[in-house]
């Protein structure tokens, strides 16, 4: 021992040491659990894969409910969902795919559903109505459009990918 | 307790071998009418625990556990409802100073700051005083919380038709079908009236299933001509006749539906 | 007997002490419902600890029958409740308990918070005390799915995107809870089982510890 006034009391040192010690057998046994913990953020997020939906000499200017199913992978249990969309091509001829949930409570809506508003998606739970561009018509329940299905075209056939909020809220 | 030598431990143990008698407490020193805590207080505290046990069990034998059916995420009709103490939080979320673009303000500014001041309230009443007129601030806020939790909560809860929701969503085990007599003369009036909201299995599309009910056959025929819940008036258009095949086949059905289970 | 063998054992291990301390601690005569009966608001902490252990017991009952699996989930429910005997009141009191647990709670928050108890020196036991608040809101909203029935999955579903509108953080904070970023579905059970059963409780037991200690070391608050 040198004669200088010591940095550090052999208590501080016993202390520091046994707090690194205590830390890393915590971390020894916490760092495996939190990372299978967190496991499913860290997943890369799923593209969507875009499903044959309809031929596109089906697809008129009246918007037409498709339906398609597509296996659902959620972890270890393996699902086949069935999911819709309603399909037209507008004034400017290009096609648009709209998502039938209606974004005020979830319920499922359809062109022409109310005999009063034939030009208009209605949802039958709260009487909220959409206009055919899937803008929602002030005053009704829904806060936000319909959302957009992504969309590719190949071969003659349409392919739906995912259903994605169109503007407004997020 | 005796220090330092002369102590007497059993065996090579830490524990003292002279054993101190037992004199119960003599609690005149405290001020008023101090008691034990046991046995004495205990006693009263458990018969007030007994008395609410009680009123507890009859509750639970008064209601038993709702239960609705399994989870059906097509389910596209069903309207989503918390438990009873999350209901002000959903309602306050349909408000529009609390929705859309000002969703953080609802969903975290302002339930945060109830909660961050309920929680650090030791530190934003700091005074001495503990009587509610010393603090009439602290006071005054925590009445206003009160007041807005019962009222956002009745909100939410008035809107509901509890009963409604309840019918419709009655448990009913996958897979148990019953079998349907499409002979019978009260099925063609069901396929032409009722099944494109109850099913062809009677087991609900848009509106309930029809099956493990208890409704009697007039109450049947009421319900179709006249609507229930969410159900409109004047769905059946027919005959009185055809009303009572329609009304005992589904009668009939809930029988043979209650036999095979 | 029993006398013996109690002598037998506190010889060895001295266990008189222990017991002594909380059986001989003094109750005022201001939170004594026989001397002043508007004394029984002291009653809600003492029934909200009842309730809990209604819980704590009721949902261990519970795990005999039940299983965390969204093919089963639902059916050990129906079937635990329609065919086991008592088990409409098991799960009933399971049920219902997680309504009354909260009212007593909140009662309980009400009474020491108007008479003025989180002061000095008490600060530390009210924030603990608000954390149990908060965990048992947790144990109500997981527990809520476990049954796996629509209201429970719908609930769950608003729950998580709610959780999802959070800036920046949302949609970590919904896959951590959900377990997947879009579905809905096993892997949500299974965490929610988890948390509900295993990681909630061990919280709140150690909160109510903390709580219980602090209590005796500090004493009741005083009359007003």
């Amino acid at each position: 021992m040198s004669e200088k006034k010591q940095q550090v009391s052999r208590r501080q040192f016993l202390n520091y040491t046994l707090t690194g010690v205590g830390g890393f057998m915590a971390a020894g046994m916490l760092a495996p659990m939190v990372r299978f913990a967190i496991d499913p953020v860290l997943q890369p997020a799923a593209q969507g894969n875009y499903q044959a939906v309809a031929q596109l000499d089906e697809i008129t200017n009246e918007p037409q409910r498709f339906d398609w199913t597509m296996d659902q992978v959620d972890g270890w249990y393996e699902s086949t969902v069935t999911k819709s969309a309603w399909v037209y091509r507008n004034d400017n001829d290009e096609i648009i795919a709209l998502s039938p949930v209606c974004k005020h409570l979830g319920c499922f809506v359809s062109w022409a559903g109310s005999e009063d508003y034939p030009d208009q998606f209605f949802c039958p739970c709260h009487d909220g109505r959409y206009f055919k561009d899937g803008e929602n018509v002030p005053g009704t329940p829904p806060a936000a459009p319909l959302d957009e299905y992504e969309f590719k075209t190949e071969e003659g056939t349409l392919y739906l990918g995912k259903a994605k909020p169109k503007g407004g809220v997020i | 307790m005796k220090k330092g030598k002369g102590m007497k431990f059993v065996g090579d143990s830490r524990i003292t071998a002279e054993k101190v008698r037992f004199i119960p407490k003599d609690y005149s020193e405290y001020p008023g009418k101090t008691e034990a805590f046991w046995p004495n207080f205990l006693l009263k505290e458990w018969l007030a625990g007994s008395v609410f046990l009680v009123g507890f069990l009859c509750l639970v034998l008064a209601h038993p556990a709702p239960l609705e059916g399994p989870a059906d995420p097509t389910d596209a009709a069903y309207l989503p409802l918390p438990d009873w103490y999350f209901l002000f939080l959903y309602q306050l979320l349909k408000y529009k100073f609390a929705s859309a673009q000002y969703f953080v303000i609802g969903a975290l500014v302002m339930p945060g700051l109830a909660f961050g001041g309920l929680m650090l309230a030791p530190f934003l009443d700091k005074g001495k005083g503990r009587r509610p007129n010393k603090r009439p601030i602290s006071v005054s806020l925590m009445l206003l919380g009160i007041i807005a939790v019962f009222w956002l909560t009745w909100e939410a809860a008035s809107h509901v038709d509890w009963e409604a929701k309840a019918e419709e969503n009655r448990p009913i085990p996958p897979g148990s079908t019953v079998e349907i007599d499409t002979e019978d003369p009260g099925y063609a009036v069901y396929e032409n009236n009722c099944l494109s909201c109850h099913g062809g299995q009677l087991e609900g599309v848009a509106g309930p299933a029809l099956i493990g009910m208890e409704y009697s056959v007039e109450e049947i025929k009421q319900i179709a001509v006249e609507g229930i819940g969410d159900m409109p008036p004047g769905q059946f258009n027919g005959t009185e006749e055809e009303l009572q095949q329609l009304a005992e086949f589904i009668v009939a059905t809930n029988e043979q539906a209650a036999e095979d289970h | 007997m029993l006398q013996k063998i109690y002598d037998w054992v506190d010889e060895r291990v001295d266990i008189t002490p222990l017991w002594r301390d909380i059986a001989d601690h003094e109750v005022p005569e201001h939170v004594n419902p026989a001397h002043n009966f508007s004394a029984f608001v002291y009653c809600f902490g003492g029934l909200t600890f009842f309730v809990t252990v209604i819980q704590i017991l009721s949902g261990m009952f519970l795990t005999m029958y039940y299983v965390p699996d969204i093919e089963n989930a639902w059916r050990s429910v129906y079937y635990l409740q329609t065919q086991v005997a008592h088990g409409q009141i098991v799960r009933g009191m399971h049920h219902w308990g997680a309504s009354v647990v909260i009212v007593m709670l909140f009662l309980h928050t009400l009474r020491v918070f108007f008479q003025g108890a989180y002061k000095k020196p008490r600060e530390l036991n009210w924030i603990v005390g608000v954390l149990i608040f908060f965990i048992m809101l947790g144990l109500g909203l997981t527990g809520y799915l476990l049954p796996w029935d629509n209201k429970a999955y719908f609930a769950t579903v608003v729950t998580l995107e709610i959780a999802e509108g959070i800036p920046y953080i949302g949609e970590m904070t919904k896959t951590l809870l959900a377990g997947h970023p879009e579905i809905v579905g096993a892997q949500t059970l299974t965490r929610f089982f988890a948390i509900h059963v295993f990681f909630l409780p061990a919280a709140l037991f150690a909160l109510m510890a903390v709580h219980f200690i602090l209590i005796r070391k500090q004493g009741i608050s005083g009359p007003m």
